[in-house]
């Protein structure tokens, strides 16, 4: 395709109306307002469907989702009140193929430059605000051996076995437990392994999530902010029981927690091979 | 119109045809052809929950699926370790379940000691050919029973985990086997639910973290209890 | 007349009688090969691979009893395909010339269908046209058992707590609705479309390669059965991602796996570059790249994407196969190696296998879009621009599906960013569309309606895969059940959509009968709104933490799975109809004119039922196809392909 300069017969008259003032411009911009409201409006079902939240990184998760559906609202909406106005006004109804009459432009290069900006803004933006939030989360996930043995607060050593979790606590006098107690508002670091296959550890209300691999570590960190009891899954497909691999996660003040640590320790072991064995 | 004819044709033919294979699937389908064991009733007990009926699951753990439960040539996999009768349990709602099994297998070192130790049962504790434990060595398991359900709001959560001991292979019973260990525990079933359970002592020898094999097989060392 | 591409041997002696096996080879003969060799391969196996003598007392090392059984499963299967290829005549070409006794013209005519009736689509044909329509018939085979499949699993997931499957036949159904939609949906655009119309689209009597062309697809049809024979052999615990080590626990079921990938990888290859090398060189005089359709580049791209992707597949299964057979450790940490390996070369396939499926099936609809608007297409150096860049982006995001693994916590952001970059491309070509609808003659027949189907669930597709490339928010969704429902927008919304638009546009010039729309529309709609209905339901329970592949699951996600499955039933219902209509249609549809749609590509300039070598003179291009439309810089008396340019809203 040659660029041919065009004649001056062919020009856009002076007087025809600018690009904003045309008449289907008009109408689409209108219908993407009406979208984009009614669809704004709804920004905030997924934080509603995700329910209860348990941590700062699951407040984060509702907003980015509240936040990337508002935007997102009116991104589709474009796209929506283009192909609801040409079903009503372009429509050809017709046993034939439609006449040639159309206009036959064949791109329009301030409309692309446009939508490639506008597009690589929302992009960047996008990331920008991951990386924001992976800032919040991140200590956890970039974590070595060496700096989570320093960190002060309660460590969990969560084990992933095929088709169970437990989780022991080995500064407490390795007490285990199949039901996760943290306390509240306080750190809580997770070293995550797997005896198996490769399992997934997620408190679902905390929205936090690290695989458990076999032969390796992986380490998480968390600080609920409400008390109660949550669902701990396995978000990885593990064999048979993957779907029953799931347990609860109890978070109580810490004085409750001391009670149930305490409780806990005083389990005397009762060996079977007391007594001269079986 | 011709066109229609065919296109309703096809419809229905569509249509039975995919009943007819979730028909067949469901019914050749060889977890669902596993026999139920409903558990024996033993009357009423008094408890500290208040007088609640009393049932009793028997069990045995075998080394190989010769001793009878999977038909007189040992079944389709004659080696692989199995539980018997059978994995499917059904025990009411609202009782103290007692579970008897009769542990014929080795044993070895388990990977995860928690699985050595009780959990869940009535008082904690275990019985053990007539004496009470809340573990075992962990270089002595033949099996274990853990119990659990997927957590929903409309059941109650159950977990129990038990370690069987191994039996010694030197003492040898009269049916070829060694002489069983039998362990009884006791725990409490709420309301009505599905509950998975399966041994969480690695012994699907020869398969990736020996969870192979029978350990990943219904009908063998894994099942599900119904609590109705 | 001499097919271009082949040169014909002038030896004397040459022409003795030829082609007599050639002429008696069918799929009849392929079966009969396949089921001898395989029985032959089963016995030497079970007689070779033994347990070795042991001292009297000893047991039998129990992972020696598995490393058997699987080495005796796979060579089975691994006879089952030579004899197949055997049979269906897939080595006479090599051997014949191995001999120096290379076909005759004849011979080579016969092998291209001519004068064979129905039977040519039977055989080892290498008209492209031939092999067109038989990745047609087996990819809506393939839909039709994934489908099958999916009403199973739905069924199981109507209510929380069902024993309709047991947890063993419901991952083995899960696992295996996904490779078989995968495989369906990676051929359904490049094996019927990119086979039979896209020589045609070039001007070109036949693909660069017609012998692999063949080969590709029965290649493919040898290996259905052994992925078929998996439920029979203890199934498939893993999904059809077989994550190792788990992969590695798993009955023989888990060899059919690794033995369809393999095979497929092979079949993938030699058909990328069958594709390529067609599209490179046998474009006819006069079409520059500029003057290309736009089905083309899509079509390329997808195949030249499959090139670095498909052998990462390929690697990660065999080396699965040597885990499971040969007792090797790549995957077992225990030893020394990693299951993280496996997930690296998983998703370096696995990613740009979602591209490899998704841009034809736009680039189809890219294709119809201007013949149903009357316009040109919108800027077709930015969808050229665009398909690159999504096929440049595509190989560099794979961790994206690896954030929660603990793999490389520091390469998150990165990962973050091209995959975040993804969705410039990607929007252009929605500006590339909508950009042709405006201000044209939008001509509502169902192509047209499948673009804006596609337009709709592409959008709900896109911008869910931007809030799972977030890697926070992935914190919460990776292994929901939001994962399954965005995939399923983007590979069923938009690309099987785009394949159904695709099979009822050239469905005309494939089958010579109008697709009865009147009908299909009803299937078609169903199918939309039961698909909307069923994914919509995924997203809510995704949203609140349902696990994906789970058999059965908490109460609380009761209402949301019931709505899904009644939305899959719904598709069930729609494709069915679909499925009559293709059916009825193909029987007795009106019969077609050669151009319908009025449309400028070359495929709609031979007669229907086109020719055997396409043209019977090879056409010489001067404009690209797309000058729809009035242009305003052209004289009125101008020949309506002079080429064009213009700009204007």
């Amino acid at each position: 395709m040659s660029d041919t300069a065009l004649k001056e017969e062919d020009r856009t008259p002076a007087d025809a109306p600018r690009w904003w003032e045309r008449g289907d411009v008009r109408a689409v911009f209108l219908i993407w307002l009406i979208l984009s409201a009614v669809g704004i409006a709804f920004a905030w079902v997924p934080a509603w469907l995700m329910g209860l939240s348990a941590s700062s990184e699951m407040d984060d998760v509702k907003m980015t989702m509240t936040w990337f559906t508002a935007i997102a609202m009116p991104v589709g909406a474009v796209i929506w009140a283009v192909m609801i106005y040409s079903l009503w006004k372009w429509r050809y109804r017709g046993e034939q193929p439609p006449p040639d009459d159309a206009p036959g432009f064949q791109t329009n290069p301030p409309t692309v430059v446009m939508w490639i900006v506008i597009s690589a803004v929302l992009t960047l933006f996008v990331f920008a605000w991951g990386l924001v939030k992976i800032a919040a989360i991140s200590p956890a996930m970039a974590m070595t051996s060496a700096a989570t043995s320093a960190s002060s607060g309660l460590r969990v050593e969560v084990t992933g076995n095929q088709w169970a979790w437990n989780f022991t606590y080995p500064q407490l006098g390795n007490i285990q437990s199949d039901v996760l107690h943290i306390p509240l508002g306080e750190q809580t670091t997770f070293a995550v392994s797997s005896v198996d296959v490769i399992h997934s550890f997620w408190i679902v209300q905390m929205a936090v999530k690290v695989d458990a691999n076999p032969g390796a570590i992986t380490y998480l960190t968390v600080t609920p902010t409400k008390a109660g009891t949550f669902e701990v899954r396995c978000a990885e497909l593990c064999g048979l029981y993957h779907a029953a691999m799931e347990t609860t996660s109890v978070v109580s003040s810490r004085k409750d927690f001391d009670a149930w640590v305490a409780e806990m320790r005083a389990v005397k072991p009762v060996s079977s091979m007391t007594e001269g064995g079986a | 119109m011709r066109r229609l004819v065919i296109t309703l044709v096809t419809l229905v033919v569509g249509v039975v045809f995919v009943a007819a294979v979730g028909i067949t699937v469901t019914k050749a389908n060889a977890e669902n052809q596993l026999t139920v064991q409903p558990a024996l009733s033993l009357g009423t007990v008094d408890t500290a929950n208040g007088k609640l009926p009393h049932v009793v699951l028997e069990l045995s753990a075998w080394p190989d699926s010769r001793s009878g439960c999977h038909g007189q040539d040992g079944g389709a996999h004659p080696d692989w370790v199995t539980f018997c009768n059978t994995t499917s349990l059904s025990v009411p709602a609202h009782a103290l379940v007692t579970v008897r099994v009769h542990q014929y297998d080795a044993g070895e070192k388990i990977t995860n000691a928690y699985f050595a130790k009780v959990h869940g049962t009535a008082d904690g504790m275990a019985v053990l050919n007539g004496k009470s434990f809340n573990e075992i060595p962990p270089d002595q398991v033949g099996h274990t029973w853990t119990l659990r359900g997927i957590p929903s709001p409309n059941q109650d959560p159950l977990f129990v985990s038990v370690p069987l001991q191994m039996a010694d292979e030197e003492k040898v019973g009269d049916n070829g086997y060694p002489v069983p260990n039998v362990v009884e525990f006791s725990f409490y079933t709420g309301g009505p639910g599905k509950y998975f359970w399966n041994c969480e002592f690695p012994c699907g020898d020869g398969t990736y973290a020996r969870f192979g094999g029978p350990m990943s097989t219904q009908g063998y060392m894994a099942g599900e209890l119904t609590v109705v | 007349m001499a097919i271009a591409t082949h040169e014909v041997s002038a030896a004397p002696g040459s022409r003795r009688a030829g082609g007599v096996l050639l002429r008696k080879m069918s799929v009849v003969t392929a079966i009969a090969c396949g089921l001898i060799l395989m029985f032959a391969a089963h016995y030497w196996a079970v007689n070779f691979f033994v347990m070795p003598e042991l001292p009297e007392g000893q047991d039998a090392p129990s992972a020696l009893v598995y490393l058997l059984e699987n080495r005796v499963t796979l060579t089975t299967m691994a006879g089952w395909v030579v004899g197949f290829m055997l049979g269906i005549g897939a080595f006479n070409g090599p051997v014949r010339w191995f001999f120096g006794k290379d076909l005759s013209d004849a011979d080579l005519l016969y092998q291209a269908g001519k004068d064979q009736g129905v039977w040519r689509y039977f055989r080892f044909t290498t008209d492209h046209k031939v092999v067109g329509i038989q990745y047609l018939v087996i990819t809506m085979s393939l839909l039709g058992c994934g489908g099958t499949i999916a009403m199973l699993i739905r069924t199981n997931l109507m209510t929380p707590s069902s024993s309709f499957l047991g947890p063993t036949a419901y991952n083995t159904f899960v696992g295996m609705h996904g490779i078989i939609m995968i495989v369906a949906t990676i051929i359904m655009v490049t094996g019927p479309f990119g086979n039979f119309i896209l020589p045609i689209m070039i001007g070109a009597r036949d693909m660069a390669f017609p012998r692999l062309n063949a080969l590709s697809f029965w290649l493919i049809a040898s290996v259905v059965p052994v992925l078929l024979s998996t439920p029979f052999l203890g199934g498939m615990p893993t999904g059809w991602v077989a994550y190792n080590p788990l992969a590695d626990q798993a009955p023989p079921g888990m060899d059919a796996f690794v033995m369809t990938i393999i095979v497929f990888a092979i079949s993938s290859a030699v058909a990328g570059a069958n594709i390529t090398t067609t599209a490179v060189k046998m474009r006819t005089r006069g079409m520059t790249w500029t003057r290309t359709p736009i089905f083309v580049y899509g079509v390329v791209a997808s195949v030249g994407l499959a090139i670095p992707a498909f052998p990462a597949f390929m690697a990660s299964q065999v080396l699965s196969g040597l885990d499971r057979a040969a007792g090797t450790t790549f995957y077992n940490p225990a030893e020394g190696g990693s299951g993280w390996l496996y997930a690296n070369l998983f998703w370096i396939m696995g990613h740009p296998e979602v591209y490899v499926i998704l841009i034809p099936a736009v680039a189809a609809l890219l294709e119809l879009t201007p013949v149903f608007c009357r316009r040109p297409l919108f800027s077709f150096k930015a969808a050229v621009v665009a398909i690159a860049g999504i096929v440049g982006l595509s190989v560099l995001v794979w961790a994206h599906h690896m954030y929660m693994s603990g793999w490389a916590p520091s390469l998150g952001g990165s990962f973050m960013l091209t995959t975040e970059l993804i969705s410039i491309p990607t929007g252009l070509l929605f500006l590339v569309f909508i950009g042709t609808m405006w201000r044209g003659r939008i001509w509502t027949r169902l192509p047209m309606m499948a673009v804006y189907a596609m337009l709709w669930n592409f959008v709900i597709g896109g911008i869910t895969g931007v809030y799972l490339s977030d890697i926070p928010a992935d914190s919460a969704m990776h292994g929901s059940m939001f994962v399954t429902a965005h995939f399923h927008y983007t590979l069923m919304g938009a690309a099987l959509t785009g394949t159904i638009g695709a099979v009822i546009y050239w469905f005309p010039k494939m089958t010579g009968r109008m697709f009865d729309e009147k009908i299909g529309a009803w299937g078609f709609w169903l199918i939309q709104i039961g698909f909307n209905v069923t994914f919509i339901g995924m997203f809510t329970v995704g949203f609140a933490g349902q696990p994906r592949r789970v058999f059965n699951y908490s109460e609380a996600f009761a209402v949301g799975n019931f709505v899904s499955t009644m939305g899959a039933y719904t598709i069930g219902i729609g494709a069915l109809i679909f499925l009559g209509v293709v059916i009825a249609s193909w029987r007795r549809g009106i019969v077609a004119t050669a151009n319908p749609w009025g449309a400028k590509t070359l495929e709609w300039q031979v007669p229907t039922p086109v020719p055997l070598e396409n043209f019977d003179v090879l056409p010489v291009v001067t404009s690209d196809p797309y000058g729809y439309g009035k242009s305003d810089a052209r004289p009125p008396d101008s020949p309506s392909d002079r080429p064009r340019e213009g700009v204007g809203v």
